[in-house]
């Protein structure tokens, strides 16, 4: 963010670095500062492109582009016009070119290209299908508060939890001032000697002690799975069809190698080949070379394709 | 392994004829492109006959090997028979005429280096010219580079080869160990390899398994030290119970001998004017095989530097 400064002022964007950038309808940025600075002296044009504007105008930027900030704002006043669903389209082709439509809209206003012709292309589709895009919009409402609703209850729920671990860990500290309190207490009046009293003190703390650790771990019966679904009621699923098929069968494989049978690397050993071979050094064994690696190697390279070749 | 690489699928033909054959197509190829290009002072006389051919593949391939074992740091013997072989299998469907064995030699010890881990730094590797100044050995590099994946190209991308020094250790530790007949296989050791090396020179590879060359050659050693090993190759190797295999195997034996004896390295005035006839035909038909160099060059590709510099360095600056 810090490569983009306020075009009035400058620097200030360097030097606090907590300074917002707002955007305006004709996609350029000024910062807080300089949108004050702008209104107090009643004049209302941006400094670049000197396109009149209202200081209501300006939205605190979201995107490092300014130009996505405009696009965006010119994204959601169009959408209210063209509110139309994929379910409102006989077809898929249609909704695709009405998408289509759509954008084509938004980039001609966006990036200032026949913006009479696209203002009049609007206001026309706005009269005509002005019922269907009060329709959609209510449509839009209820689903916008239903998840609302569901945002309200989570939240609350949170909330709940919230202020009972507080009221647990007041009531904790409570308790042990309680404690504390009564000792003090005991030590003034009564007789017992004090060793016996601190004694005493001990256990009772060290049984407070375990009492909040047992409540910490007593877990709160719910009624709810966390998918939503109740514990006491039984879901039936369907069973998935059970294939039955025939059963693998492994086969070792078998290479054909047009010569004589190579003894396997295990009994290279015993059969005294690796006499004949120089032995490993220690720095060869660390990596986990051994002689009758090498051995098995010539001995296979020698013995494949003896034979005369198949042709 | 041998028995199911691309080597063994691919590369093993039945008999002398069916290589020649691949080598004549090859031969006829090309000299029908030269000759419908169109270009004036073309004539039958000017292009290479196929034992010509043969005079100047003999003679590229023996300098080769000659590159190959003065070659600084030291290169393994299976990093030369890979490179002889890259030679070979290029030179089976691609003539002389199109692309001058000098650049490709090189090219296919360049590969081979890389294809059997010789670590060897491409500065390194053209330092080992030592005809040629520096900048001399950076114009050879660039060629090299530009070869690289025609050749790759032609080999079909089988890269790797077996070569027939595995299987000749092999082959003796198994007689040390299951043939005590023989008091000392080592002995064998130097008569082997001296008929491994000349084998590579030879076509050998290109028609028998290297297991089967490199038995024939301890065989051969062994022979001439006066000791008969029938009894290994029936006991041991148990060559099937079948008569049929061990004749068969002694028939590839005596074909590959046959193979050696007939070897020979071409005269030197033979070599001096079927040299002068390919330097003039890569002189003149030059722009023909100029397009086709450059393996991986799209058309619109501008080249770094004009390619005036090829024809300045010549087969002396070799070694």
């Amino acid at each position: 963010m810090d490569d983009q400064g306020c075009p009035r002022c400058k620097t200030t964007k360097y030097r606090n670095p907590s300074l917002k950038l707002m955007v305006n309808v004709c996609g350029h940025t000024l910062c807080e500062n300089c949108v004050e600075m702008l209104f107090v002296r009643g004049s209302g044009n941006c400094v670049q492109c000197d396109t009149p504007l209202r200081k209501s105008n300006f939205r605190v930027q979201l995107f490092e582009d300014p130009t996505v900030d405009k696009e965006v704002e010119i994204r959601k006043k169009v959408l209210k016009i063209y509110n139309k669903r994929d379910f409102d389209f006989p077809s898929l082709r249609e909704y695709n070119d009405y998408l289509e439509l759509l954008e084509e809209i938004v980039y001609n206003l966006t990036n200032n290209i026949d913006v009479e012709n696209t203002k009049l292309q609007m206001e026309q589709y706005q009269r005509e299908n002005r019922d269907l895009i009060q329709k959609n919009k209510v449509k839009l409402t209820r689903e916008q508060e239903e998840l609302e609703e569901l945002l309200l209850l989570e939240q609350q729920g949170n909330e709940q939890r919230r202020l009972e671990l507080l009221q647990d860990e007041q009531r904790q500290l409570q308790a042990k001032r309680k404690n504390k309190q009564a000792l003090l207490d005991e030590l003034e009046q009564s007789q017992l000697p004090a060793t016996i009293l601190l004694a005493q003190h001990k256990v009772r703390a060290a049984k407070l002690e375990t009492q909040i650790e047992q409540q910490k771990q007593a877990v709160k019966p719910t009624s709810l799975f966390s998918t939503g679904i109740n514990m006491r009621q039984t879901v039936t699923l369907q069973l998935p069809p059970k294939i039955e098929e025939v059963l693998f069968q492994y086969k070792a494989l078998q290479v054909e190698t047009y010569g004589p049978p190579v003894p396997e690397l295990e009994q290279l050993g015993r059969l005294g080949y690796l006499n004949h071979v120089r032995a490993a050094m220690p720095q060869d064994t660390a990596g986990g070379y051994s002689s009758a690696l090498a051995c098995h190697r010539a001995i296979q390279d020698a013995f494949s394709g003896l034979f005369p070749l198949k042709r | 392994m041998f028995h199911n690489s691309s080597q063994g699928k691919y590369w093993i033909f039945l008999n002398e004829d069916d290589v020649e054959q691949k080598r004549y197509k090859a031969n006829q190829k090309s000299r029908n492109k030269i000759l419908e290009s169109g270009k004036p002072g073309v004539s039958e006389s000017k292009l290479l006959e196929r034992h010509e051919e043969d005079v100047l593949f003999r003679h590229y391939e023996k300098r080769m090997v000659d590159f190959c074992n003065a070659f600084k740091p030291a290169m393994p013997k299976s990093v030369v028979g890979t490179a002889i072989m890259y030679f070979k299998r290029f030179y089976l469907n691609n003539s002389i005429m199109e692309h001058h064995p000098r650049i490709i030699m090189l090219s296919c010890a360049y590969l081979s280096c890389k294809v059997d881990e010789f670590n060897v730094s491409s500065t390194q590797f053209v330092g080992n010219l030592l005809q040629e100044t520096p900048a001399g050995q950076e114009r050879v590099l660039e060629q090299i580079l530009e070869y690289e994946l025609l050749l790759i190209q032609q080999l079909k991308f089988h890269l790797v080869v077996h070569n027939p020094y595995r299987p000749m250790e092999g082959l003796l530790i198994d007689l040390k160990t299951r043939y005590p007949t023989l008091e000392n296989p080592e002995s064998l050791r130097k008569n082997a390899d001296d008929f491994l090396t000349q084998a590579a020179m030879t076509d050998a590879g290109l028609l028998f398994p290297p297991s089967q060359i490199a038995l024939t050659a301890i065989l051969n050693s062994a022979s001439r030290a006066g000791l008969s090993m029938e009894s290994y190759l029936i006991e041991c190797l148990r060559l099937k119970e079948d008569k049929d295999a061990l004749s068969k195997m002694y028939d590839s034996m005596r074909r590959m001998k046959t193979l050696l004896k007939k070897y020979e390295l071409p005269k030197a005035e033979e070599v001096i004017a079927c040299k002068k006839k390919l330097e003039r035909i890569h002189a003149e038909f030059s722009s023909l095989s100029n397009k086709r160099k450059r393996g991986y060059e799209e058309d619109g590709h501008v080249a770094k530097e004009p390619r005036l510099t090829e024809e300045e360095w010549t087969d002396e600056d070799l070694l």
